[in-house]
């Protein structure tokens, strides 16, 4: 047989040939190299939350190592001097130990701390930016409802590995959230005793809470998350309108090279952020708080930032209680309104919110293309209106240290919330609608009349004008319609708006064929700046 | 006339707290002291040479103590009354404060007032140490009281494991974990323990001032009391922060909120304008 | 646009044949994206090869990863020898943490942005349009599927065989319920057991009154306490001070002569009389809203704060919540002083302890 010459060069070649021979994934590879993603600032806020979960589950990774999730009492004996010989669970001991014995624990510990309020914190700012440009319809409703789980789901996560340390702040949390359980009417008080296996705290609720952290949580996680982009993935992304984008297309680049590129480089920097605030802010230093124990608190007893608007809640909720004389009487304790009701409504609002906006509008199509806020006076409102009641709901959930940093008394905060609760949200409402408008109307000012230029001409009876520059090209009086895109208030936002596809202000049928090859530069150049001929007055 | 209004601008200086003003006014007061001192040496003299004048009810007082109520008469009188028993409505009566009380309070400046509110907040003191010893002095002689031990450092011999453990059962709840402080109701705060000395620590736990409870020496021991001081001097407060640079004023989840969004987020939704920005 | 569906015009009309010889990567590129309905319409190089701008940038991306091996290394350098052992005080152990955050930060920091610009400025910039060919699939392919699964439904004939259906149901819920029985089953714990929701650690032993003892399990005596004093107290039993009495602890306050003239007064009233012994009481440390600690006691308007939701109790109305969310005072501990001249409580609380509940009497 003749011996033929190894050719190292064609190694590749021929073993994806192999492959493809054998998978067939040719066809479903290209597919998958050329899907285009539209490009703007505000689509990258979810993938925030997307890395800081992977920086999660590394970091988490490590940790398990040297956690031990058990309640069973040990006297600490490790180094930090000023708990040693102090009886703790070994929960706590072994957080300790991660904090000062293992070397690179804190760091790892702070980061995976930071990467979970980072989390929490992207998907709302994610799910405020779906919302606010109505990124939510259809046919994306499922992933919405997805979004909005992701963010109880999140919260069980953020919940349960805060208390794992078993510290003194933890604890307390624990405490309020059985006292929460125990307020549920009828079941109050077998689901306590189910979750915590009898009375509180019992001995087992961190190793539960540890399994669930560690393993039933961030499955669900994965799973809702993997659906979430798969969803993204063959629903395509939504786009700004724009020149040449329509309901039926997506512009924008596609996945590779450019846009994976820019993504892995986005991941670096998010794990770089994290890792500089892991090293640089100290978070939860469970040291100075101590073992828990049922009868040590602390002045300013706060849970995580995404559980303080329900702490908020709770601190704004007046005494009523409900009696219901049956029997021996029995009781509805007015922690239960703000701790389960109230979830429970927000929970069903924002899952259905979708489906009553359509219902509302009659809109039963699907939109591929954002509305910008201010197209959508009543949804932009609705929103602000949520985000204020968040808001003061999260801020009375610090009030005592408002109180106490900037010399307010205590009392004061708590009213000034309740009634802040009442008022401000539909303020906001109304501020918001007003302001959509006014900014619309400016809009259309400017496509009807043109930029203002600065420059101001004198006409020949000695009145002064200032010269606009109009939008449209053409004779510089016709009026362009308002379609939703971004309007050029500068002048020099004129041309530099939009990629570069020809014909900014008119929405091309057709992409131009414009002549592609690597390498060379477009033969068109761009259009000349017009020079500034006529301009209009202000009626 | 003249030492009167001596006096008068003395003191005046002193609750304004003038900057620049301590020694000039600490000078005149020092005068006001001698020639009040002076006076009451007459006063003294008087009554001892003019028997049956006044009924000898109480013991003569020690020098100090005299010139503490020298002070007290300029200064305090005027709320908590002559012979420190209260003025309804001003200031309570100090009898049986005991000297561990005004340590307290007039080393952190909290005495004398500048204005009645709802708690007296910490100034710069008005008085030097010797004064205060003085005050301090004749207010035990008034009616006795707790006594702050001698010396600075009163967490010599403290152990900071079984201070923590006193710190968390009996101090955290109000002045929290960090020794920051927190807020009490209607206005009133446990204040920041992080300018308080030694003495003041002691003081405060023996006197109960403000809405503060009283931590008897029967209740906590000088040995604990030692402990805990050793806790927060040792633990809280020269023990760095090993977890960063910025410990986020130790508040908790609030400035950590706070610092997710300022920072954080901030930092990232910049840099995801750049990455999507055009180039 | 939207109206042209399948293959696209191209130049020439005709998908191009991809052996062609003389087309160039970039052209068989081209044409794998038109027939994912993708048009390349732009696509133009930032720099051009060989320019100052493309070395310069090169330069740049260079900077950003050699950035990342130094801060790599000095991660390691630092990990490896810097003194990481806990001393009080502010050492070079204090730094440890913030040197590892900075050195790794700066390290991702520099691959983020070095591959971010190289992404980003060296790659050449472009637009492509992708058709989304969504909407109503065709009506066609929604009338064979569901025909189908009718006709799959129909051959297993469950409508003609009732029976079968309703048998199924009757085997199959319950199996459904096997595996959800284990879980629940396992999980349920009776709350009231022991009567455990209603007695604390002050449940008095075989006719033995429960001491009031310290942190440190010392017996408490009246003189102890100062007046415009409180101290915590736990029940005299064994694990006594520690979690597993979570609902036992008890502030024990000496009152000031008047407010507990006062207290007493207020108590006879709620039926609380004698519960307080001279002028000392007890009441719950545990919040009844929702568990805390309230132990923030203020001395001379005799108020008990709780931290975690600012609920206020008035100590000399009986414990009475006057501001904020409880509803419910806190329950009064009967005590007394014994023979020795310790304190005991006279029995345990005569009402539940902590949070309120759906059954509590």
């Amino acid at each position: 047989m003749k011996r033929r010459k190894f050719d190292v060069a064609a190694v590749p070649g021929n073993t994806a040939r192999a492959v493809d021979d054998r998978f067939q994934v040719a066809t479903p590879l290209r597919r998958l190299l050329n899907k285009v993603f539209p490009d703007h600032w505000s689509f990258l806020l979810g993938e925030i939350a997307l890395f800081s979960f992977i920086v999660l589950l590394l970091t988490g990774v490590f940790l398990t190592f040297f956690f031990e999730p058990a309640m069973t009492e040990v006297i600490y004996n490790g180094s930090y001097a000023p708990l040693r010989g102090t009886p703790m669970s070994a929960a706590y001991a072994s957080t300790l130990d991660i904090s000062f014995d293992v070397r690179g624990g804190l760091i790892m510990r702070q980061m995976h701390h930071w990467a979970a309020l980072l989390f929490m914190a992207a998907i709302v700012v994610h799910m405020l930016r779906i919302f606010f440009t109505g990124a939510f319809r259809k046919p994306r409703e499922t992933n919405w409802i997805i979004g909005s789980l992701l963010f109880w789901v999140g919260f069980l996560a953020g919940f349960t590995g805060y208390s794992l340390p078993d510290d003194g702040l933890s604890g307390t949390g624990l405490r309020i959230a059985s006292a929460i359980m125990l307020s549920i009417p009828v079941i109050g008080s077998w689901v306590t005793a189910a979750v915590f296996n009898g009375e509180f705290p019992g001995t087992i609720i961190i190793s539960r809470f540890f399994i669930a952290h560690v393993l039933l949580i961030p499955a669900l996680l994965v799973a809702l998350i993997t659906v979430h982009l798969g969803l993204v993935f063959k629903q395509k992304h939504t786009q700004w309108p724009g020149p040449g984008r329509t309901n039926g297309n997506v512009v924008g680049e596609r996945m590779f090279p450019r846009y994976a590129i820019k993504q892995g480089g986005f991941f670096m920097v998010v794990f770089g952020v994290i890792a500089l605030m892991g090293g640089l802010f100290q978070i939860n230093p469970v040291w100075l708080f101590g073992p828990y124990e049922a009868w040590v608190v602390s002045a300013a007893s706060q849970p995580d930032w995404y559980v303080m608007f329900l702490d908020g809640s709770t601190r704004l909720m007046p005494d009523w209680e409900i009696t219901i004389p049956i029997g021996e009487g029995y009781v509805i304790p007015p922690l239960f309104w703000p701790t389960v009701v109230l979830p429970g409504i927000l929970v069903a609002i924002s899952l259905l919110y979708p489906f009553m906006e359509a219902r509302h509008l009659k809109d039963y199509r699907s939109h591929n293309l954002l509305q910008r806020p201010r197209d959508v006076p009543f949804r932009t409102g609705l929103g602000v209106m949520a985000l204020t009641f968040y808001v003061i709901l999260t801020l009375s959930g610090a009030n005592d240290v408002i109180a106490d940093k900037f010399h307010i008394s205590l009392n004061a905060m708590t009213w000034a919330g309740r009634v802040g609760l009442l008022l401000l949200p539909p303020l906001a409402y109304y501020v918001t609608y007003r302001i959509c408008l006014g900014l619309q109307q400016h809009d259309r000012e400017v496509l009807a009349h043109g930029v203002e230029t600065g420059i101001i001409r004198r006409l020949p009876d000695g009145r002064f004008v200032e010269v606009h520059q109009p939008l449209s090209a053409g004779n510089g009086h016709g009026e362009l319609d308002y379609a939703g895109w971004v309007v050029p208030k500068k002048m020099n936002r004129l041309g530099a708006l939009g990629p570069a596809i020809r014909g900014f202000f008119y929405p091309i049928e057709r992409p131009a064929e414009a002549p592609v090859s690597p390498g060379h530069p477009p033969v068109e150049p761009r259009p000349e700046r017009e020079e500034i001929t006529s301009g209009e007055t202000r009626p | 006339m003249t030492s009167d209004n001596d006096r008068r601008r003395g003191l005046l200086a002193r609750l304004r707290g003038r900057p620049g003003a301590p020694s000039r006014g600490r000078r005149r007061l020092g005068a006001a002291v001698r020639l009040v001192a002076a006076l009451m040496l007459a006063g003294g003299a008087y009554t001892v040479l003019a028997p049956g004048a006044a009924a000898q009810e109480n013991p003569p007082l020690s020098t100090a103590a005299a010139d503490g109520k020298a002070l007290f008469d300029v200064s305090c009188v005027t709320c908590h009354g002559r012979n420190a028993q209260g003025v309804e409505g001003r200031g309570p009566s100090l009898i049986g404060v005991g000297a561990a009380s005004v340590e307290f309070q007039v080393s952190t400046g909290r005495m004398p007032m500048a204005r009645q509110e709802a708690q007296a907040a910490r100034k710069p003191e008005v008085f030097t140490r010797d004064e205060i010893d003085q005050l301090a002095a004749y207010i035990q002689e008034l009616g006795g009281g707790p006594v702050v031990p001698a010396g600075d450092n009163l967490h010599a011999d403290g152990n900071v494991a079984i201070g923590g453990e006193l710190y968390r059962i009996n101090c955290s709840q109000c002045h929290a974990f960090s020794g920051g402080g927190g807020a009490l109701s209607s206005g009133k705060y446990a204040p920041s323990l992080a300018p308080a000395t030694d003495r003041q620590i002691y003081a405060a736990m023996l006197s109960g001032p403000q809405n503060m409870p009283v931590f008897g020496d029967n209740q906590i021991t000088p040995e604990q009391k030692a402990d805990i001081i050793a806790y927060i001097q040792q633990t809280l407060k020269d023990d760095g922060d090993p977890g960063g640079f910025f410990n986020l004023g130790r508040y908790g989840p609030s400035t950590e909120g706070v610092a997710i969004f300022l920072v954080g987020i901030v930092a990232l939704v910049f840099a995801s304008l750049w990455i999507a920005g055009k180039s | 646009m939207s109206s042209q569906t399948g293959q696209r015009a191209v130049p020439g009309g005709e998908p191009l044949d991809v052996n062609d010889p003389r087309l160039s990567r970039f052209d068989i590129v081209r044409e794998g994206a038109r027939r994912d309905d993708i048009e390349i319409v732009h696509y133009e190089p930032q720099v051009a090869p060989g320019t100052k701008a493309e070395r310069r940038l090169v330069r740049t991306v260079a900077g950003f990863f050699l950035l990342t091996g130094l801060a790599a290394t000095a991660f390691l350098a630092i990990y490896i020898w810097w003194p990481w052992e806990y001393e009080p005080g502010r050492g070079g152990d204090k730094l440890y943490t913030p040197l590892l955050g900075v050195t790794l930060g700066v390290a991702l920091l520099g691959i983020g942005f070095g591959v971010l610009t190289w992404g980003k400025k060296l790659l050449p910039k472009e637009v492509s349009i992708q058709d989304r060919h969504e909407g109503a699939p065709p009506a066609e392919d929604q009338r064979i599927t569901g025909e189908t699964m009718a006709y799959m439904a129909d051959e297993l004939g469950v409508k003609r065989r009732p029976l079968l259906g309703v048998s199924l149901l009757a085997g199959l819920l319950p199996v459904g319920a096997v595996a959800a029985a284990p879980l629940v089953g396992g999980l349920i714990s009776d709350p009231h057991k022991d009567d455990q929701m209603m007695t604390t650690g002050f449940v008095p032993r075989d006719g033995q009154k429960i001491r009031l003892v310290r942190e440190d399990g010392r017996p408490i005596r009246p003189a102890d306490i100062s007046a415009g004093g409180q101290i915590t107290v736990f029940p005299g039993v064994e694990h006594g001070v520690s979690n597993r009495y979570a609902d036992s602890p008890t502030l024990l306050i000496h009152l000031r002569e008047g407010d507990a003239e006062e207290s007493r007064r207020n108590n006879e009233r709620e039926g609380h009389g004698g519960y307080m012994w001279g002028n000392f009481a007890a009441y719950s440390k545990v919040c009844t809203h929702a568990g805390c600690p309230a132990s923030l006691y203020e001395q001379q308007t005799n108020r008990l704060l709780c931290p975690c939701h600012q609920s206020q109790f008035l100590i000399t109305d009986n414990a009475k919540p006057i501001f904020g969310p409880a509803s419910r005072r806190l329950p009064q501990l009967p005590i007394e002083v014994d023979a020795e001249g310790y304190f005991v409580a006279k029995s345990d609380y005569t009402e539940a302890v902590g949070p309120d509940f759906w059954e509590r009497p």
